[in-house]
């Protein structure tokens, strides 16, 4: 009887972790040309981190950039979840002209995303203003 | 006689500071919150972070493909169209069309006319433009556009048991005007999951 209890018992433990192993894991698969022919404008970043913990869920892989309408800045940040399940953060884009000063824009607001485990995704936006030379991202949970 | 008096006196002492706890201050507590920001409220209705996010891309989505730049002169001349709200909210549309004109404006690549369509002062405008005439003598000359914008709000709803989802659809079209040949059009969605609580009303 005894032995019939720890038998139970032990099978519930070990449906309880692989469950939890297992999970309800949304990870993401993909499928992309061996060679890309995409030639990105990559932009030399600095990055600060104040959250340690968003640093190790969410990663910036790459910025690049382009110009579009003839003059307007253009970012993309490629963002990737490092996590095995789907993550929710936030961000937005500032925009600073050539003498430093802020650009403001009324849409400038934060953005949610969410991220799909171990997904790779892309966020961007364009500068509303020629005058816009650089750019920040902020990124938030 | 002195110790039920003690007795009451303590009770009273306890009992005063709990009831301050659970009634609180009376007095409402009003702090201000940068309505861009995440401390704002997040309704299932369309709120203005949803306004501002759909603005934003449908703008980077028109500046990317580039139509504006094909206009006969710079900057384009706009005339903005109506907007059909399909959803079941009363809003001002200009909630969405306002941050687009701006930001459209702030390019510099883009005039909005207001002697038609949705100008926002096309009545002043018009009266001036009569003022303009009786005064001068000439007729006013008005420049006409070379695209209309056109926008469309619609809402879907779906209920599984007590999840409820809105899905908001900010859709936009622009017209070039010789040709009638909508030259670009993008939507973006918004959807939302709401919980009902199990026990309530």
């Amino acid at each position: 009887m005894k032995s019939a209890s720890r038998l139970l018992a032990g099978s519930l433990f070990a449906a309880g972790a692989l469950a939890t192993l297992s999970g309800c894991a949304t990870n993401v698969n993909t499928v992309e040309r061996a060679q890309s022919q995409a030639t990105p404008d990559y932009v030399a970043d600095k990055r600060v981190v104040t959250d340690n913990t968003l640093a190790r869920t969410v990663r910036v892989n790459s910025v690049n950039q382009a110009t579009v309408s003839g003059n307007l800045l253009k970012v993309q940040a490629t963002l990737e979840n490092l996590k095995n399940n789907p993550r929710t953060i936030r961000y937005k884009f500032e925009w600073i002209d050539q003498t430093g000063m802020a650009v403001s824009s009324p849409n400038e607001t934060w953005k949610t995303l969410i991220v799909q485990g171990r997904e790779t995704t892309t966020i961007s936006s364009v500068a509303i203003s020629p005058r816009a030379v650089d750019f920040i991202l902020k990124l938030s949970e | 006689m002195t110790t039920l008096r003690f007795k009451t006196l303590a009770l009273a002492g306890v009992l005063a500071p709990v009831a301050f706890v659970f009634t609180g201050c009376a007095s409402n507590q009003v702090r201000t919150v940068d309505s861009k920001s995440p401390q704002a409220i997040n309704t299932s209705e369309i709120n203005p972070q949803d306004w501002a996010n759909a603005a934003d891309q449908l703008v980077g989505s028109l500046l990317s493909a580039g139509p504006l730049d094909k206009a006969p002169s710079q900057p384009a001349i706009l005339a903005v169209d109506r907007i059909i709200n399909n959803t079941t909210q009363q809003v001002d549309t200009d909630l969405l069309i306002k941050k687009i004109r701006v930001a459209l404006t702030q390019t510099g690549k883009v005039a909005v006319t207001n002697t038609m369509g949705l100008g926002e002062r096309a009545v002043v405008a018009a009266e001036a433009a009569e003022l303009d005439e009786m005064t001068t003598g000439k007729k006013a000359k008005v420049i006409a556009p070379h695209f209309t914008l056109y926008t469309k709000l619609i809402e879907q709803n779906q209920r599984i048991n007590s999840v409820t989802q809105r899905t908001y659809t900010f859709q936009m079209s622009l017209v070039a005007v010789k040709t009638g040949l909508t030259v670009w059009e993008d939507e973006r969605e918004i959807a939302k999951q709401s919980k009902k609580a199990v026990m309530g009303w």
